[in-house]
C-alpha cells in the first residue's frame, strides 16, 4: 500500500537522523554502567547482587529511553518546520497524516531497537552473575537471574515510552520544543501521580471537586500502571490479563494522541 | 587533513598547557597539605534531610526500587563505616531511618527487614541496641505480607535473644509455626521457650536457622560468629567443671593452664573457636574469654526461666 | 488546457499578540498560466509571491478564492505527482548527503532500486553537482543547496514545476546554468512558474509575467504587449565626434552626453531613423560602439507600479480590525 510505503520511508529516515545525531550511543553508557556497576555491587551490598543489578538496569531502561522520547520527540516536528526542511517534503505526494505517522513509527523504531539492545545487555550481565554466584546463593533468590518475566516489565516499560513519545510528538506540532518538553515532562509526572486522584474522592469534601479529580484521574495518563518493576524483581506474578489490558490501554491511548497530532498538523499553516 | 596552525599558536599552546598542568599539580599539592594539616572533622553527622518513607516514595516517581537499593547501600556503610572507626557515633542513629526509608521504597525488600532485625537490635559497640526498633521495623514488613513467618520468627527471636521476655518470644514463635509454609520446628520451640525460658539448645537451633537462611555473606558471618560464641560458652563450661575439679583434687586452684596440662585434666592449652587462649584466673579459678578474642564480648545469654542470667 | 488557475485568491493572516487583527497578505489574486509557459511572477519583498506559492502547493490554506493545478484543485495529493516546487532559500537535512536527500525524497515518490539510483544520478549531474553529491549537506554553500533544490524539484520530471527565486544565491554561472535549465525545460514542454525580484531575468525567459505589488495585481500579460516595455527610441554610442559635429545634428537628437575624448551618447527619438544618422555621421570621419533600443526597463516599470499601487492600494488592514 502506498500509504504504509511513504510512512515506512519517513519512519526510516527519523531513524538514520537518530542514529547519526548519535543517540544510540547512550546504549554504550548503558553497558558501561551495568558492567561496572555488577563489579562494584558485590563490595557492597551484602549479597543483593541481582536484584540490584535487575533495579539498575530496569530503571536505566526506563530513564534513558525517557530522556529520548522526550528530547527527539519534542523535535520531531518543530525542528523541521523550523528549518523549513519541510515545505519540500510536504509538496511531494504525501498526506500530511502519513507525515506524523512516519515521524512517530521512525522514533518508537529508534526506541524499540534501543530497548531491545539494553534487554540484551541486561540478560547478558544477569547471565554472567549467575554464573558465578554458589549453588546455595542462587537457591535463596526471588526470582532466577535470567528471569523471563523481565520481558514482562520490558514490554510495559516500551508501552509506557511509546505513550510519552506520543505526548511530545503531539505537542511538538504547535508548540515549541521548550513548552513542549515542559508539557510532555509535566503530564509524566502527572501521570506517576494519577493513581493518587482516584483516592482523593475519599477525602476531599467539595462534589465538584471529588468529580473533578475523579475525571481528571481518567483523562491523565497513569504512568504507574506500567511499573511492574518491583513485582519482577521480586518474583511475583504479573497475570497475562494485566499485561493485556494495560498494554491495550498505552496503545489505545497512544492512538488517540496521534491522531490529535494528524489532526492539529493537518490544519497548520507553514508560514 | 589537519591544518597547519601559525606559529604564535603552536608555541602558545605549548606554554598554555604547560601551564595548566603545573597550576593543576599545584592545586593537587594544595590540597595533599590541606588535608594533612587541616583536616576537616568528620562527617559522621551525615544528614538525612528526608526522613518520610512516604516522602521519598512519591519523590522518586517510578524509581522507587533503585533508590530502595541506593538506601540499602547507605545503611550497610552506616553500620559498616560506623563499626569499623573509632570515634564514630556508636549509637548508630542514621541506621534505623535508612533502613524504614529503603523499606518504605521497596515494601518487599526481604534482607533489609531481616538484617534490621539483627543489626538495630545488637547491643552496644556492635550495634544501637535497638530492639524496639528492629520489632518496630519488621511488623512494618508484616503489614505487607502479613503472611512471612520468617518476620515473626525474626520478632520473636528479637524478645528471645535480646530482650529476654520469654512469654513473648513464645507467643510470636507459636504465631510464626501457623503461618502457611512455617518449618516444624517452630512449634516446638514455641511450647520449648514458654515452658523453659532460655537455654541453650534453642538459641543455637535459632542461630543456625538464621545461618543457613541468610541470604547474605553479612548475616550468615554474624551467624556463625554468634554459633562460635555460644561453642565458646560449651567450652567454658566444661573447662570451669575441669577447673573445680582440679580445686577438689588439689584444694587450690590451678596456676595457669600448664598446671592443668601437667595434672593430665586437659590435653594442651585450651583455645576458643576463634583461635585465643582462654583466661584462666588463678586466683579465684574463673575461666573466661580472653579480652583479646574476637568473640568478645559473650552475649547475655537468655536464662532459663527463673534462672540467673549469666 | 491550463496549468494554474486561481479564482480570486486571499490569504489573510491574524497579526498580534492579544487583539489579533487581520493582515492581507495577498488580496483576489486571479490568474492563469497556460501549459508549456514559462511564466514570470514578479514583484518586490514582501508582495506576496512567496505566500501564493504556498497557497498553490497547499503548505498554507487559503481565505477565500480557489487554487488550481493541472486541473487539480491545489493540494491534491496524486496531482502533486506530476508537479515539482523549490521552495525559496531551500534548506534540507544538515546529517544527509546530496544523494541521499535526493534518494529519500525518490523513495517518497515510489522510485525503487536501479531506476531510483539511476534517477538521482542523472539529476545530480544536470544540475552541475559532482563529488560534492556525497557530502553532507551541512557543509554544502548557499548556490549548491539551491541546486539541489533544483535537482529535488525535478525528481519526478514534472509537467508543472513552481520555482520560488530559483535564481536567488547564484554566481552569474549559476544563474546563466538555471536559465538554460528553464529553456530546456520549456522545449521539453514543462509549464515553468517561477517567482522573483530580478528583473532581468523575467526579460530572458518569459513568455508572460504578472506582477504582484502589495499583495494585488497589479499588471499581466505578454511582455512585449505591455505598452510600458515598447521601444521609445535608441540609443547610438560613437567615437570620433566633436562638439561642432555634434552641434550640427543636435535638432535631431533628444539629447547627447560627451562620455570621453570624442566619445558621445546620443539619444534619438523613435521616429528618426539610426542608420541614416550613423552614415552620415561615419562620412564624416566618427565610428559606431554601439546602437541600442530604448525602453522603460521593468525595473522603471516596476518601480512606477509599486509606488502607484501603494498610492492608491485599499489599507492591507481591512477596516473594523482597526489600523
Amino acid at each position: 500500500m502506498k500509504a504504509l510505503r511513504v510512512v515506512g520511508t519517513i519512519a526510516v529516515s527519523v531513524f538514520r537522523e537518530s542514529v547519526r545525531d548519535k543517540v544510540l550511543y547512550n546504549l554504550v553508557f548503558f553497558a558501561l554502567l551495568l558492567i561496572s556497576a555488577s563489579y562494584l555491587i558485590g563490595q557492597l551490598t551484602a549479597g543483593q547482587d541481582v536484584k540490584i543489578i535487575k533495579d539498575l538496569g530496569l530503571a536505566a531502561m526506563l530513564l534513558f529511553g525517557l530522556f529520548i522520547a522526550v528530547f527527539i520527540g519534542i523535535g520531531l516536528v518543530s525542528k523541521e518546520v523550523e528549518r523549513r526542511s519541510i515545505y519540500s517534503l510536504l509538496a511531494k505526494p504525501i498526506r500530511r497524516h502519513e507525515f506524523i505517522a512516519g515521524k512517530y513509527a521512525g522514533l518508537v523504531l529508534t526506541l524499540a531497537v534501543n530497548v531491545a539492545v539494553m534487554a540484551v545487555a541486561l540478560y547478558l550481565v544477569l547471565a554472567c552473575m549467575a554464573v558465578t554466584e554458589p549453588a546455595a546463593v542462587r537457591a535463596a533468590w526471588e526470582a532466577p537471574a535470567v528471569d523471563p518475566a523481565m520481558l514482562e516489565a520490558i514490554l510495559l516499560i516500551f508501552v509506557e515510552l511509546m505513550l510519552v513519545t506520543a505526548l511530545a510528538l503531539f505537542f511538538s506540532t504547535f508548540s515549541s520544543p521548550i513548552l513542549s518538553a515542559s508539557f510532555t515532562v509535566g503530564l509524566v509526572i502527572a501521570g506517576q501521580f494519577d493513581s493518587d486522584l482516584k483516592h482523593f474522592r475519599a477525602i476531599v469534601h467539595s462534589r465538584a471537586v471529588a468529580d473533578l479529580t475523579r475525571a481528571l484521574y481518567y483523562v491523565l495518563p497513569n504512568m504507574a500502571a506500567f511499573d511492574v518493576k518491583a513485582q519482577v524483581v521480586h518474583g511475583l506474578p504479573v497475570t497475562a490479563g494485566y499485561l493485556a489490558v494495560t498494554t491495550a490501554y498505552g496503545v489505545s491511548y497512544v492512538a488517540a494522541v496521534v491522531l490529535a497530532a494528524m489532526v492539529i498538523f493537518a490544519r497548520r499553516d507553514f508560514r | 587533513m589537519a591544518s597547519t596552525l601559525p606559529k604564535e599558536i603552536r608555541a602558545g599552546t605549548a606554554i598554555g598547557l604547560t601551564l595548566a598542568a603545573l597550576l593543576f599539580a599545584t592545586s593537587v599539592s594544595l590540597q595533599v597539605v590541606r588535608d594533612r594539616d587541616f583536616p576537616a572533622p568528620p562527617v559522621r553527622d551525615e544528614m538525612l534531610y528526608i526522613r518520610s518513607g512516604a516522602v521519598m516514595r512519591r519523590l522518586t516517581l517510578s524509581f522507587n526500587m533503585i533508590a530502595a537499593d541506593i538506601y540499602w547501600i547507605r545503611a550497610l556503610q552506616e553500620y559498616g563505616g560506623t563499626k569499623l572507626s573509632p570515634q564514630a557515633d556508636k549509637r548508630y542513629p542514621l541506621l534505623y531511618p535508612l533502613l524504614n526509608i529503603t523499606t518504605s521504597l521497596d515494601p518487599r525488600f526481604d534482607l533489609a527487614y531481616r538484617f534490621g532485625a539483627i543489626f538495630l537490635a545488637e547491643s552496644y559497640p556492635n550495634g544501637p541496641g535497638r530492639p524496639d526498633e528492629a520489632i518496630a521495623l519488621l511488623e512494618k514488613g508484616l503489614k505487607v505480607q502479613p503472611d512471612k513467618w520468617q518476620y515473626m520468627q525474626d520478632i520473636g527471636f528479637v524478645y528471645y535473644w535480646w530482650r529476654h521476655d520469654y512469654p513473648k518470644a513464645a507467643a510470636w514463635f507459636s504465631r510464626a509455626s501457623r503461618a502457611p509454609g512455617a518449618p516444624w520446628f517452630l512449634r516446638s520451640l514455641a511450647a520449648n521457650t514458654l515452658a523453659a525460658g532460655g537455654n541453650r539448645t534453642a538459641s543455637r537451633l535459632m542461630w543456625e536457622q538464621i545461618y543457613d537462611t541468610a541470604g547474605s555473606e553479612w548475616l550468615r558471618k554474624d551467624a556463625a560468629w554468634r554459633l562460635q560464641q555460644l561453642n565458646a560458652l560449651d567450652q567454658i563450661a566444661r573447662l570451669q567443671a575441669g577447673a573445680d575439679a582440679f580445686h577438689g583434687r588439689h584444694d587450690a586452684w590451678p596456676d595457669g593452664w600448664m598446671a592443668m596440662v601437667r595434672d593430665r585434666a586437659l590435653p594442651g592449652i585450651p583455645v576458643d573457636p576463634a583461635g585465643t587462649p582462654y583466661d584462666l584466673n588463678p586466683a579465684t579459678g574463673r575461666v573466661t574469654l580472653s579480652r583479646r578474642s574476637s568473640l568478645w564480648p559473650l552475649p547475655t545469654e537468655p536464662a532459663p526461666r527463673g534462672g540467673p542470667e549469666r | 488546457m491550463l496549468a494554474i488557475r486561481t479564482e480570486a485568491l486571499t490569504k489573510d493572516y491574524a497579526v498580534g499578540f492579544w487583539r489579533k487583527r487581520p493582515y492581507r497578505a495577498l488580496d483576489r489574486l486571479t490568474l492563469e498560466v497556460a501549459a508549456g509557459e514559462v511564466f514570470g511572477f514578479l514583484g518586490p519583498n514582501g508582495a506576496g509571491k512567496t505566500t501564493t506559492l504556498k497557497l498553490l502547493m497547499q503548505l498554507i490554506y487559503p481565505t477565500s478564492g480557489r487554487a488550481e493545478l493541472l486541473g487539480r484543485p491545489a493540494g491534491d495529493v496524486d496531482g502533486r505527482r506530476r508537479i515539482g516546487y523549490l521552495p525559496e532559500n531551500p534548506y534540507f537535512y544538515d546529517h544527509l548527503t546530496a544523494e541521499e536527500l535526493l534518494t529519500y525524497f525518490a523513495a517518497v515518490f515510489g522510485y525503487r532500486g536501479r531506476a531510483r539510483r539511476d534517477r538521482v544520478a542523472r539529476l545530480l549531474d544536470e544540475v552541475g553537482i559532482g563529488v560534492e553529491r556525497r557530502l553532507q549537506l551541512r557543509k554544502f554553500s548557499r548556490g549548491m543547496l539551491q541546486r539541489v533544490g533544483i535537482a529535488q524539484a525535478l525528481l519526478n520530471d514534472p509537467a508543472l514545476v513552481v520555482f520560488d527565486e530559483p535564481m536567488s544565491g547564484l554566481d552569474p554561472l549559476g544563474r546563466r546554468d538555471v536559465r538554460r535549465l528553464i529553456l530546456r525545460l520549456r522545449d521539453q514542454g514543462v509549464t515553468v512558474f517561477f517567482s522573483s525580484h530580478v528583473l532581468s531575468d523575467a526579460e530572458a525567459l518569459c513568455s508572460r509575467v504578472a506582477v504582484l505589488a502589495g499583495g494585488r495585481l497589479v499588471a499581466s500579460g505578454r511582455l512585449g504587449d505591455m505598452a510600458a516595455f515598447q521601444v521609445r527610441g535608441w540609443e547610438l554610442v560613437m567615437t570620433g565626434l566633436d562638439e561642432a559635429r555634434v552641434d550640427r545634428v543636435r535638432d535631431r537628437l533628444l539629447g547627447a552626453t560627451r562620455i570621453g575624448d570624442g566619445r558621445y551618447a546620443l539619444e534619438l527619438p523613435l521616429e528618426s531613423a539610426p542608420d541614416r544618422l550613423v552614415a552620415e555621421l561615419s562620412a564624416a570621419g566618427a565610428e559606431l560602439v554601439s546602437l541600442n533600443p530604448v525602453r522603460d526597463t521593468l525595473e522603471d516599470f516596476f518601480v512606477e507600479q509599486v509606488t502607484r499601487s501603494a498610492a492608491s492600494a485599499p489599507p492591507r488592514w481591512p477596516a473594523g480590525g482597526g489600523a
